[in-house]
């Protein structure tokens, strides 16, 4: 195993140190310092987020291993997004499946209980054979861990692009719940605990921290993806909230293995362990891989002396090993000793102080082979082409997969609305959704920073909800390339820019570098945002029904970069500007209007644009009538009518339209009636003119069940 | 008192003693290790993963002392129900016949399912108020499977159905057997059924408020 670190940070260690680091100190080093675990290329610039506000209960300045934010009544949720991008692409059903077992291990270290996982996969072309057996074994490696885990996968995103072709992106988000005065944190204050590590050491996962810090070679590095084993999972799990009130503190054992985690935990104290104390999976590790290991299914504790034997005793309920390994001390250095000799002795400054590099940026060539909006697309073949991409057809066959419904809290479910709902302890109802659109990222990623920001409050505000508490996670090729390090630094603006308009804080959150394929291709920039809110009142249950009338909430602006239509049909066209206050005007008066049973229901209007929106209400077995002219919009082409995902706007079904568009209207939003359902199932109606949608609806309901069959 | 049983693995306790409580049904959950027979009038295997189910869905628990308790219950005619992976460790240790195999789709399976209930002898059936119930389903290994026809059809509970009611192939989220969602024994005491009542015991969660799987439930009161 090779070493990642660049010359000048070798150096930097030398002359801290003083000396020439061992190999198994250059091992910890390359761990710690790297780019996964120590956000040397990014810190700089995510201290740029809001990440303070009166109910953040634990935030980014204290670098937990998750934010908490209050809920009322004495509970807090606890929120994380993580990815397992390099894992799946090597090995796409244990890649995907520890993504699942790493973030419920992170809500579990502050004495959170899971309620909730949300998936957001991208991959490439789902016409190419390993694509499609990459997504099989994503979503049976998210199914595996999920289901036998018993936290109900609730929601998400399943999306398909080229620049997915060899990195897919496999995100998952977690939401616990925690009585707020039980909060865990995952750092001590005080020498003298010990240091309780639960769980078997395996040769699984060497190097994993390191190997996420650099793009895919294309060789085999299988050895450095960690091995699911959701049973051990499930016992962490249970045993960890039976232990949390008689631990001081807690962290899980993620990128790094037991160098990050021990150098974390002591945050600054010293700590010494003791290698031949760690219990092993197999016989003959190497001392320092025992360290480096990311064998899964691993917690740490920091322990009183005198409450050890009771922490164990519930491991030992489980026939799960306990094992002291060590102890906090107040010498500020970290020692991994085998055999009472010391293999690493560095200092914790050094190892918590990595070099922070801000690199070169420069904007991207804009590509000039796109041409202007051929008028020879004919209406009915865009309709078709959009509508058909795999992207918008139903993901029944992933989340049909997905144990949804345990812990019965579910209760806006997948597939039903643009967010999930859930029944939290305290009676209130949470809403959660994730969202990314790398192809407005790859034209505009400032904009689309601010435009994934605002799609999800929008997205919460269509259940009912206000949106109180997000975490970001940002995918981006190699920093080191201006290009690209310029797309991260605008999509950081983008989203730091929503965040304090909405007054929603970030209280967590993830950088994923070097998504590059071995050809160093990076895919397109894909920050993603996961955002949680609370129903204000009512929550929505959308319903269709006949002779309703269609409301458009906002105008309609013709910008079509980086849409979706702009991407099949090669179209150049002005990337949407996103007018903030539009989308939180409208969000507002949606709430507004679910609070008074005004409408029956509501979407968010975005990729697919207009046309889509109108879909997902033929889809559910009606015809939909429309007349453009009704449309308030800044142009008259039908197609940019159709086709433009400019933000801030929803479709409404409604009785009562008048009072809708008086109600925003007195709000400063706009709203017109476009058109209404019928009973002319799988008819869209456009200006007089039908359009039989019907086979779109079966290809909608089958596609991919099908696609996947042949698999 | 019904015990519910939790194996490692189990997922489901707790809202199946949430969906007992709404059914006005005294509960306890109660870890496999510390099971006594003498302290309840019934037992609930609930749903979940025994044991990781890393041999075949349900084997190790059923080998469990638990489950040699578990089956005393049930000779004394007292119920004994198995929602899911319960109906597969009774299957696996032979308290009801048959066997689950894997879905013919070979893969996890969660939706909302139409059920008709066929037998109205047993103690979760008697006395239902109708024979077209929902309820969800989720699970890899429910395609029930007996090579005795005529038993499978003298002793099946309830079964997938369509919305008018049909028995249909369409309606089979899984391949079983004569579309069998359910089973009991001879006596009506031990039940075996995939789907999940404590999914469809609570309005909020249920996607059309409907709550019929408070009326099985409801059955064990006058047990508890």
């Amino acid at each position: 195993m090779g070493v990642n670190l660049l010359p000048i940070e070798m150096d930097e260690v030398r002359r801290r140190l003083g000396r020439e680091p061992n190999e198994a100190e250059w091992k910890v080093l390359d761990a710690v310092w790297s780019e996964h675990c120590s956000y040397k290329s990014s810190k700089v610039f995510l201290k740029s987020f809001p990440t303070e506000g009166e109910n953040v209960v634990m935030g980014i300045e204290d670098w937990q291993d998750a934010g908490a934010i209050d809920i009322g009544d004495g509970w807090a949720i606890v929120l994380k997004v993580e990815s397992h991008n390099h894992p799946s692409a090597v090995d796409p059903f244990n890649g995907a499946a520890t993504g699942v077992g790493g973030i419920i291990r992170d809500i579990i270290s502050k004495g959170a209980k899971p309620i909730a996982l949300l998936d957001m996969i991208r991959v490439g072309d789902i016409r190419s054979d390993r694509t499609r057996w990459l997504l099989k074994n994503i979503i049976a490696g998210i199914a595996f861990y999920g289901n036998s885990i018993g936290v109900p996968v609730v929601g998400g995103e399943l999306a398909f692009d080229e620049s997915f072709n060899d990195n897919p992106l496999v995100d998952v988000a977690c939401v616990g719940v925690v009585r707020k005065d039980k909060i865990i944190p995952s750092v001590v204050k005080e020498p003298g605990l010990k240091l309780v590590l639960v769980g078997l050491t395996g040769v699984d996962g060497l190097g994993g921290a390191s190997f996420a810090s650099r793009k895919l070679s294309g060789e085999d590095e299988i050895g450095a993806v960690q091995i699911a084993d959701p049973f051990a999972g499930k016992i962490v799990l249970d045993a960890t909230l039976e232990v949390s009130d008689k631990v001081e503190a807690i962290k899980d054992l993620g990128g790094g293995g037991l160098a990050v985690a021990v150098t974390e935990i002591a945050n600054g104290l010293g700590a010494i362990v003791n290698i031949e104390k760690i219990p092993l999976r197999v016989k003959g590790m190497d001392p320092i891989d025992i360290v480096v290991s990311e064998t899964q299914e691993r917690m740490l504790y920091a322990v009183k002396p005198n409450k050890v034997d009771e922490v164990c005793e519930i491991f030992k309920q489980y026939e799960y090993p306990c094992t002291v390994i060590g102890e906090i001390v107040k010498d500020p250095y970290i020692k991994f000793r085998y055999n009472n000799k010391d293999i690493v002795t560095l200092p914790s400054d050094i190892l918590l102080n990595p070099p922070r590099f801000i690199w070169p940026i420069r904007r991207k060539e804009k590509d000039s082979v796109k041409k202007e909006t051929k008028s020879s697309i004919s209406l009915k073949d865009a309709l078709y082409t959009v509508l058909s991409h795999p992207d918008l057809v139903s993901k029944e066959w992933v989340y049909s997969q997905y144990d949804y419904e345990v812990n019965t809290s579910t209760v806006v479910k997948p597939g039903e609305a643009d967010s999930a709902v859930l029944l939290l302890p305290n009676g209130k109802l949470l809403a959660v959704k994730g969202d990314a659109n790398p192809d407005l990222c790859e034209e505009d990623s400032y904009e689309c920073g601010k435009g994934i920001f605002a799609e999800a409050y929008r997205n919460l505000a269509s259940v009912g909800a206000k949106g109180i508490v997000a975490v970001d996670h940002l995918q981006f090729g190699d920093p080191k390339k201006p290009e690209v390090y310029n797309d991260f630094v605008d999509a950081v603006r983008g989203i730091g820019e929503a965040a304090r308009f909405f007054n929603i804080p970030i209280v967590g959150g993830k950088v994923s570098f070097y998504n590059e394929n071995n050809r160093g291709i990076p895919i397109k920039p894909t920050p993603l945002i996961v955002m949680a809110g609370i129903v204000q009142g009512k929550f929505l249950r959308n319903r269709v029904e006949e002779d309703t009338y269609i409301v458009l909430l906002g105008y309609t602006r013709g910008e079509l970069g980086g849409s979706l239509f702009s991407k099949i049909f090669n179209v150049i066209s002005d990337v949407p500007k996103v007018r903030l206050q539009e989308d939180l005007l409208a969000s507002q008066v949606v709430l507004e209007l679910i609070n008074d049973e005004k409408i029956i229901f509501a979407k968010d209007v975005n990729k697919g644009g207009l046309a889509y929106s109108l879909f997902s209400i033929v889809h559910n077995g009606f015809g939909v009538s429309i007349n453009d002219k009704n449309v308030i919009a800044d142009t008259d082409d039908l197609k940019r009518i159709l086709f433009s995902e400019s933000s801030g706007r929803f479709i409404l079904l409604s009785n009562d339209p008048d009072w809708i568009i008086r109600k925003a209207n007195s709000k400063g939003i706009v709203a017109s009636v476009i058109g209404n359902v019928d009973k002319n199932s799988g008819v869209l109606e456009i200006n007089g003119e039908k359009f039989d949608l019907n086979k779109l609806v079966d290809y909608y309901r089958y596609f991919l069940e099908e696609e996947m069959i042949n698999g | 008192m019904i015990a519910v049983i939790k194996f490692p693995g189990t997922t489901c306790e707790s809202d199946v003693y949430k969906a007992l409580l709404e059914a006005g049904v005294q509960a306890k959950v109660v870890k496999h290790q510390e099971f006594d027979p003498d302290k309840y009038s019934g037992v609930i295997l609930p749903g979940g993963f025994s044991f990781g189910d890393y041999l075949r869905a349900g084997s190790i628990a059923s080998n469990t002392e638990a489950v040699k308790l578990v089956k005393e219950i049930a000779d004394n005619g007292k119920p004994v129900i198995g929602i899911c992976n319960g109906f597969q460790i009774l299957v696996e240790s032979g308290l009801l016949k048959g066997a689950l195999l894997p879905n013919l789709k070979l893969r996890f399976i969660s939706k909302w399912t139409y059920l008709k209930v066929v037998r109205f002898d047993t103690v979760l059936t008697r006395g239902l108020g109708k024979n077209i119930i929902r309820m969800p389903i989720a699970h890899a290994e429910g395609r029930y499977y007996i090579d005795d026809v005529d038993y499978a059809k003298s002793h099946m509970v309830i079964q997938y159905v369509d919305e008018m009611g049909k028995p249909t192939e369409k309606a089979n989220p899984n391949g079983s057997l004569l579309n069998i969602a359910s089973v009991a024994n001879e006596e009506g005491n031990v039940i075996g059924l995939m789907p999940h009542p404590e999914r469809a015991s609570f309005k909020l969660i249920s996607p059309d408020g409907s709550t019929d799987g408070l009326l099985l439930l409801r059955g064990l009161a006058k047990w508890a």
